[in-house]
């Protein structure tokens, strides 16, 4: 139990190490863009690409001027969804499901 | 079990008194249950070594209504959407492996779904079949981009005229439920959404709407894949409305020189005495070729038009029923100029008819044509699982190919008269299609 709280403390440390969240981003945001993401971002419902759109909008927004959001609108750790894990983990499922019938 | 046929098949032997074993599909080895919550399961064991199975569900065209038209049409084409216990692509590849075959089809009443496969592999299909009716996810992805699909599939079927003139005669004759088309209008099309069809299913694919049939598979092993698995929705479902036939007409001018026209009479339900007179009358009448590309010289409304005109026609009489209601009539296609001309005969046809002028040789002579169609329909497996389905669905019986003949034969002359008087007497409702510029209206004829 001890070793689990460090653990996330660790994580914790590292999330806000990584600076994306002072741009405004959530973690699925910054996964880069191969095929299983591309064909799993099609398949998010409406409401959850509207706002990936914006985040990343307002990031580049930030970025192209050098700035970085105010303190507290940075995403903080226990806020951040992984949104995009749950369809990302069915397309490369489906993937390695094709994978396997094809070797057969 | 792929020994079956092998085993039963009769020894050949010389003598003139073999004993011939009795393989054609009687009703003593079709074994019929229908369980507590209401699902009707139908087998029969007819040792081949390939299977038929099907669900039947009473879910049809007619169960949608105005706010959800064309559900049932991309329900038809969604069957091989990823379902609770396989996704698509393994629905797909698993069924092609064993070299079967998965096929939907569905009628204004009643959607059947139905596998066929060698015998050994019947449990893969099956399980295939049981997740398509009973667990589809209808992923939202995968039901827009099957929206196209409606596109494909309406511009195949009316590229056949006969099928777009049927609907607006539906359209035309019925209030509501009938009146649905069975294919997706086309302001629907891509407007269909997964909670749409989710509804459509909850409400209506319950087990006490459901029948399933086996052919060449054992009654015990349906059974007990009946109770495991096919227990999901109980109860009756949604209603359907009754349908209220109210007689209109319906034309659509195109530049088609053919002008196809039906014009109909409300008919009988299924079921009853008067569904068959009314069948008997059809034959009477004529009810398509019997000689491949021959000339129907011998049906009564071949006879009447060719006196009223020169020029190629076709004309047959119309007959179908549903379960609370049926239309009854004849379509014609002819010539633009003589429409007119072709449509009159074929109604003063019927109108000699109904007074009287059909002997009872002609009678006979249809119900032979009828009987022959019949039993030459439920011959392949195809034809009877769709016919066991179908009437296992309404009413949970099983109604043997001599039973059915002999029903036939029970028709009299007067029934048929009677079923003619019906039609000339009744509110007529009219579709036409191609260049109407003399085709006459309703209350014109």
């Amino acid at each position: 139990a001890g070793g689990g709280r460090l653990l996330d403390r660790i994580r914790k440390w590292y999330y806000n190490a990584a600076g994306f969240n002072k741009l405004g981003l959530m973690r699925d945001d910054t996964l880069h863009e191969d095929d299983d993401v591309k064909e799993a971002l099609k398949r998010l419902p409406e409401h959850l690409y509207n706002a990936r759109v914006f985040r990343i909008k307002r990031a580049l927004d930030l970025s192209l001027k050098h700035q970085i959001l105010p303190k507290d609108q940075w995403v903080k750790y226990e806020e951040d969804h992984p949104y995009l894990e749950p369809y990302l983990k069915e397309v490369i499922r489906e993937r390695h499901e094709r994978e396997a019938w094809n070797r057969k | 079990k792929r020994f079956y046929s092998l085993k039963v098949a009769p020894k050949v032997s010389s003598s003139a008194t073999a004993e011939k074993v009795k393989l054609s599909p009687e009703s003593q080895n079709l074994e019929i249950t229908k369980l507590p919550n209401g699902l009707v399961i139908a087998s029969l064991e007819n040792f081949s070594p390939a299977s038929r199975i099907g669900v039947f569900i009473k879910a049809g065209s007619r169960y949608e209504t105005t706010s959800n038209l064309g559900t049932t049409h991309l329900l038809r084409l969604a069957s091989n959407l990823t379902t609770k216990g396989a996704s698509s692509f393994r629905i797909t590849r698993g069924i092609e492996a064993v070299g079967g075959s998965l096929s939907v089809h569905a009628t204004r009443e009643k959607m059947s779904y139905s596998v066929e496969c060698l015998r050994d592999y019947v449990d893969t299909v099956m399980e295939y079949l049981l997740n398509v009716t009973t667990a589809p996810e209808f992923r939202p992805w995968e039901v827009a981009d099957l929206q196209p699909q409606l596109k494909v599939d309406k511009a195949i079927a009316f590229q056949n005229p006969q099928v777009g003139v049927l609907e607006n005669l539906h359209a035309a004759a019925y209030k509501n439920a009938l009146a649905n088309p069975m294919y997706c209008p086309d302001y629907r099309i891509g407007k269909i959404t997964s909670e749409q069809l989710h509804h459509f299913v909850q409400n209506n694919f319950t087990s006490s709407r459901m029948a399933l049939v086996g052919i060449g598979i054992k009654h015990s092993t349906l059974k007990q894949v009946a109770e495991q698995f096919l227990n999901i929705r109980s109860g009756a479902g949604a209603p359907g409305a009754k349908a209220v036939y109210r007689g209109g007409e319906i034309r659509k001018q195109t530049a088609d020189s053919l002008v196809h026209a039906a014009v109909v009479a409300e008919g009988a339900a299924t079921g009853g005495r008067e569904a068959d007179a009314f069948t008997v009358l059809q034959y009477v009448l004529g009810a398509g070729p019997l000689v491949k590309r021959g000339s129907k010289v011998t049906s009564k409304l071949t006879q009447g038009v060719a006196k009223a005109t020169g020029k190629p026609f076709d004309v047959s009489a119309f007959n179908v029923n549903y379960s609370d209601s049926g239309l009854f009539g004849i379509y014609t296609i002819s010539q633009a100029p003589d429409a007119g001309e072709v449509i009159k005969a074929a109604l003063n046809q019927v109108k000699a008819v109904a007074q009287g002028g059909v002997t009872d040789a002609d009678v006979t002579v249809a119900k032979n044509q009828l009987k022959a169609n019949y039993l030459m329909s439920v011959e392949t497996s195809k034809g009877l699982l769709n016919e066991i389905g179908s009437e296992a669905l309404v009413s949970g019986t099983h109604t043997s190919p001599s039973a059915a003949a002999q029903k036939i034969d029970s028709v009299a002359t007067a029934d048929v008269v009677n079923a003619a008087k019906k039609f000339v007497s009744g509110k007529k409702s009219m579709a036409a299609t191609g260049d109407l510029g003399n085709t006459p209206f309703l209350d014109e004829l």
